[in-house]
């Protein structure tokens, strides 16, 4: 009996796990949505209209190198304390 | 001092101890959890580094990270500003992961290892080049560092000095030679991260000639090559910057048919394109190589990144630049930034002078011969004790003889993704069936993939047409070069398609035992040379305990366990329920 009662409870946790990850999916997907559309699409509609490129995907047709200058140096301690 | 190096949440997660600027213990996540590649935070690692150390967290100085977050997070955020609204599925899928650990490590390193001390950021390609150079013999040297992507950064290089590294220029993403790479093992049917090997390997049955390869000249209009090296990819022929798949149709019609399904048979189609794939990357590569050294006049290079693994690759640089020396971490790819970011902090933040040359990659977790001997007695193991080291390398170098195949587990396991003899499987390289032996009963894998010679350091020049003096980087399998064509035959299991071997030379001060193994092999074969391959099956990590390598020897046909001074035989054992058969599916 107790045995029966393991078992049904371990499955109603799991079952319960199983629909909290199903809510957070339909939760993060809907809310996502919103901010995909409004955050994202409208920035890059406006960016785009003022002619902001934000990966170079087009090939410049006269580039004779595509190395691009880095200059990265040891810096002061405190930017290493940064996440950017 | 003590710095702790970290690198998670993107694949291949590991941690690294540092004391007085010297390497204690470093290892990856995925050995301790069993999960291939695992990317998660790495708390076993570190718990082990620790323990290593014989520290606690509050002992630790510095925490270092591999890359900086937030500038990672602002290329991912601007791939979907630019890609908008094709981008949609790839940021409700990957967003999440950002706010729940990506930008939280601060709170996660608290909450998880209760660490509150200082946490140092450092960019993600900084990592890299000094794990490669900081732990090199090299006072000064040229440095390239190329995989998929660190934040922005796919290629960069730069020259090093002392304590000082200067990353003069770089190639960002989207174009990137490593998501190429990548791109093109999703095309073949492998798994992106993790196959890029097989491609490597593969490439070697296809037509290896630039006049001839169909698919060399095809693939040359994705990528547009410069004189100096520098590259751009066409990239309607790429989806993953908007994706959760990386070539685009246009490359499937480029490239003649759809996407392959995975353990689809490899045809001579599949084969050219790998070959055509190694091509570039090499045309990349030595083109780089060549102008580096023009602008940096240095003969000593320190090579890292995922493409650092290219051993094909690796093994034509000396030959085919300017370069003299090169040097190669055990683990380049974004396992080994761990180590990189806490030599980078030791060395260059805190500007403490450099002490340290890694000689080995025995970082790992080992085992003592009483705990061994207790695994084996709870677990009513029938074993067999050596009398001593003599004894066990004498017995080994037999049945290894006779055609057995031996899972070898000694001292402390390796750092990086290679088997360097600490948790290996070895056997017969004279046996000209064993390739297939091993392929079929033992790691279930392709039919396809070489297996990889191990000769100690004063006989590689006889057998193989190495670069001379030999380099570092073969200690750890990390240099591929063209066995000599009279050994061909002698030692065929190890002897690749296009007669080439991923060789590792092995010096009797990094490992007695296996050292000395070889030579006992020797004796008997006339040959210095063994098969060593990783203890593992397809699809999962090595083997780190010793419960590990008993239940992957019960569930594979590997014949004798030699762990420590124990000899355990498979058939004297219960078979184990290990399936290893369901495991085989990377």
């Amino acid at each position: 009996m107790n045995k029966i009662i393991r078992v049904f409870f371990i499955n109603f946790k799991d079952g319960f796990k199983d629909f909290g990850h199903l809510m957070a999916f339909i939760v993060n997907y809907v809310l996502l949505f919103f901010v995909y559309i409004v955050g994202v699409g409208l920035t890059s509609i406006i960016a785009k209209s003022f002619k902001r490129v934000f990966l170079n995907i087009k090939k410049k047709r006269d580039a004779k190198s595509y190395w691009e200058d880095l200059n990265l140096k040891r810096k002061k301690m405190i930017e290493y304390y940064r996440q950017f | 001092m003590y710095i702790l190096g970290i690198s998670c949440f993107y694949h291949d997660a590991s941690a690294c101890i540092v004391r007085n600027g010297k390497l204690i213990a470093a290892a990856q996540e995925e050995r301790f959890t069993r999960k291939k590649h695992d990317s998660g935070f790495p708390a076993n690692a570190i718990r082990y580094c620790l323990k290593e150390a014989g520290i606690g967290i509050d002992e630790v100085n510095y925490v270092g990270f591999y890359e900086k977050p937030l500038l990672k997070f602002e290329r991912v955020l601007y791939q979907h500003l630019e890609m908008f609204p094709r981008s949609f599925n790839t940021f409700v899928a990957s967003i999440p992961s950002w706010f729940n650990e990506k930008l939280r490590v601060i709170r996660i390193l608290k909450k998880k290892i209760k660490y509150k001390g200082d946490v140092l950021f450092v960019d993600h390609h900084m990592t890299h080049a000094a794990g490669s150079f900081l732990i090199s013999p090299f006072n000064k040297a040229a440095v390239l560092s190329i995989d998929g992507v660190g934040e922005w950064t796919t290629t960069v290089y730069g020259m090093c000095e002392e304590n000082d590294i200067h990353l003069m220029k770089e190639i960002k993403f989207p174009h990137s030679i490593g998501l190429l790479y990548s791109t093109i093992t999703a095309y073949l049917g492998f798994s992106v991260n993790n196959s890029e090997y097989k491609v490597m390997g593969l490439s070697a049955y296809g037509d290896m000639n630039k006049d001839t390869n169909l698919y060399y000249k095809k693939l040359r209009k994705v990528i547009d090559i410069k004189d100096d090296g520098s590259y751009f990819l066409d990239m309607s022929y790429f989806v993953y910057h908007y994706k959760n798949r990386m070539p685009s149709e246009k490359l499937c019609k480029l490239l003649g048919g759809s996407i392959s399904i995975r353990d689809s048979e490899m045809t001579k189609r599949h084969k050219d394109i790998a070959a055509a794939l190694q091509l570039i990357t090499e045309d990349v590569g030595m083109k780089i190589l060549n102008y580096l050294y023009k602008e940096t006049k240095c003969e000593n290079l320190a090579l890292s990144g995922g493409v650092a693994l290219n051993s094909v690759f690796n093994g034509k640089i000396l030959r085919n630049t300017p370069f003299k020396n090169i040097w190669i971490q055990p683990d380049p790819g974004d396992g080994g930034t761990s180590v990189g970011v806490a030599f980078y902090v030791y060395n260059v933040i805190l500007n403490k002078k450099r002490n340290y040359v890694l000689e080995d990659a025995y970082l790992g977790p080992g085992y003592k011969t009483e705990e061994i001997k207790t695994f084996l007695d709870n677990n009513k193991i029938k074993y067999l004790q050596f009398k001593d080291n003599d004894d066990m390398l004498k017995e080994t170098a037999k049945l290894i003889f006779h055609n057995n195949i031996v899972g070898w587990f000694q001292g402390r396991m390796e750092w990086g993704p290679r088997a360097l003899g600490a948790r290996s499987i070895l056997s017969n390289p004279c046996n000209k069936k064993m390739k297939q032996i091993l392929n079929v009963k033992v790691k279930h894998r392709e039919r396809f993939r070489p297996f990889a010679p191990v000769v100690c350091g004063e006989d590689a020049l006889k057998y193989f047409e190495c670069d001379n003096p030999i380099p570092k980087p073969t200690d750890f399998m990390l240099m591929v070069y063209p066995i000599r064509k009279k050994y061909h035959r002698l030692i065929p299991a190890v002897t690749h398609a296009d007669g080439s071997g991923r060789l590792q030379t092995i010096k009797e001060s990094q490992n007695f035992l296996y050292y000395r193994l070889i030579k006992e092999f020797c004796k008997l074969s006339g040959i210095p040379i063994l098969i060593n391959t990783s203890f593992n099956i397809r699809g999962e990590p090595i083997v780190c305990r010793p419960e590990d390598a008993y239940r992957c020897m019960m569930g594979t046909e590997i014949d004798y366990l030699v762990i420590d001074r124990f000899l355990i035989k498979r058939s004297d054992n219960k078979k184990d329920i290990w399936d290893s058969e369901a495991y085989a599916n990377d």
